[in-house]
């Protein structure tokens, strides 16, 4: 399986490069699924479909999906709030478990329901599609979305590091008083046997695997951007995150280049991938509104996505 | 026979008294690496929860995972919340002064 991120600043038609990618690949008979994460959707308007959280079938080959992120995000809230709240039903009569509630408004969470979801949806469809497009959000939460994991390893590497020093400690303790409790709770003073730091080696094995699959050789970054001096400054940040982040970015759309201003689209594409000579690069011509199907593609993207 | 309970009575009581001397010994060993351990339970759930007091944190669904397995630090960190205001007088007490 392959995944196509398409990333770029607002307005630059990820949304119809991303469908286009969809449907030109699904015409040469690999089975696709397109996926928005963008808020606003978009995708199921360009294909006339009212899409959802669900996986819909449009043709043979291509399926269609909408994320829906405050579903996602309410669902991982309540599910370890859940827990949360049956473990500590103790804390009830003092509202600790009010508390636990608020939880779901403390930032950050939005991105990492989305990380979830993603990683989700990238480990239960990798066996039923050859590619996976994914439509992102703007760049700025795409950006903080992608960069989750690498954050995140850091972190649990930290944590880990002070939880081992808290169980080295209680080993000492056990190992001259011959046990140790506190208030009837019997402590874990072995790796194996605490909770605490199986669940940190869990997340890390996850985020460890969605790291590696990102930076892998079957991920694709594909930015699209528009000859304009905004969408210039805008893709130049995000081709410097995404490096920072050791994301593979291996597609430049240029989309929206009218003939009169070649010259124009040409400098701005020289501009921003001058160190990127790695790079493929389309250029895209800007289409007449007045056509009804807007959406049929002239140039054919999967030479280059194949 | 009674004799024999005596003396046994006796040897118990000794074990007794030993044992809860090794015991007292022990833990007066152990006093300062249990405070250590104790600090660091509280560091660790502090920087679990740091988020909502305000210092940088990890990310709040990294707590939110762990939490369920939280419930000692947890309370730690509340009697330290608690103590907080006669952390001198623990330490005090630690080192034995005064």
């Amino acid at each position: 399986m392959k995944t196509f991120f398409f990333t770029g600043k607002g307005g630059t038609g990820k949304s119809t490069m991303a469908s286009a990618a969809a449907w030109q690949l699904a015409l040469t008979d690999k089975r696709v699924l397109a996926v928005s994460f963008d808020p606003a959707h978009n995708l199921g308007d360009i294909f006339g479909l009212k899409l959802s959280h669900k996986k819909k079938r449009y043709d043979k080959k291509l399926y269609l999906m909408e994320v829906n992120l405050e579903k996602a995000s309410v669902k991982y809230i309540k599910e370890n709030i859940n827990l949360l709240e049956s473990i500590y039903s103790y804390l009830k009569p003092f509202n600790m478990d009010r508390y636990f509630q608020i939880l779901k408004y403390s930032p950050g969470i939005e991105e990492y329901a989305s990380l979830t979801a993603m990683e989700e949806l990238l480990r239960i469809e990798k066996e039923n599609f050859d590619y996976i497009i994914i439509d992102t959000p703007p760049t700025g939460l795409t950006v903080r979305i992608l960069a989750l994991p690498v954050v995140t390893l850091s972190w649990i590497d930290r944590l880990k590091k002070i939880r081992g020093s808290i169980l080295e400690k209680r080993y000492t303790i056990h190992n001259i008083n011959g046990r140790i409790s506190k208030e009837g709770i019997k402590l874990a003073y072995k790796e194996s046997d605490d909770m605490v730091m199986k669940k940190l080696k869990e997340i890390e094995m996850r985020f460890m695997r969605l790291r590696t699959f990102l930076e892998g050789n079957d991920n694709s970054i594909v930015v699209v951007f528009n000859p304009d001096f905004l969408s210039l400054k805008e893709s130049e940040r995000l081709i410097n995150a995404l490096k920072e982040l050791k994301l593979p970015f291996r597609i430049a759309i240029n989309n929206k280049v009218e003939d009169k201003y070649t010259e124009e689209a040409e400098r701005i594409e020289k501009k921003l991938l001058r160190n990127n000579d790695y790079v493929k690069l389309i250029r895209i011509k800007r289409m007449e509104p007045a056509l009804k199907k807007a959406y049929t593609m002239v140039d054919n993207l999967t030479e280059v996505l194949l | 026979m009674l004799l024999k309970d005596f003396l046994m009575k006796i040897i118990n009581g000794f074990k007794w008294f030993f044992s809860v001397l090794g015991e007292s010994h022990r833990s007066r060993v152990t006093e300062l690496t249990s405070y250590e351990e104790r600090e660091l339970e509280n560091i660790f759930i502090l920087l679990l929860m740091g988020s909502f007091a305000g210092i940088p944190s990890p990310p709040a669904f990294l707590a939110v995972e762990l939490f369920p397995y939280l419930e000692h630090e947890l309370r730690v960190l509340e009697a330290r919340a608690k103590d907080s205001s006669d952390a001198l007088a623990e330490l005090a007490g630690l080192m034995d002064i005064g």
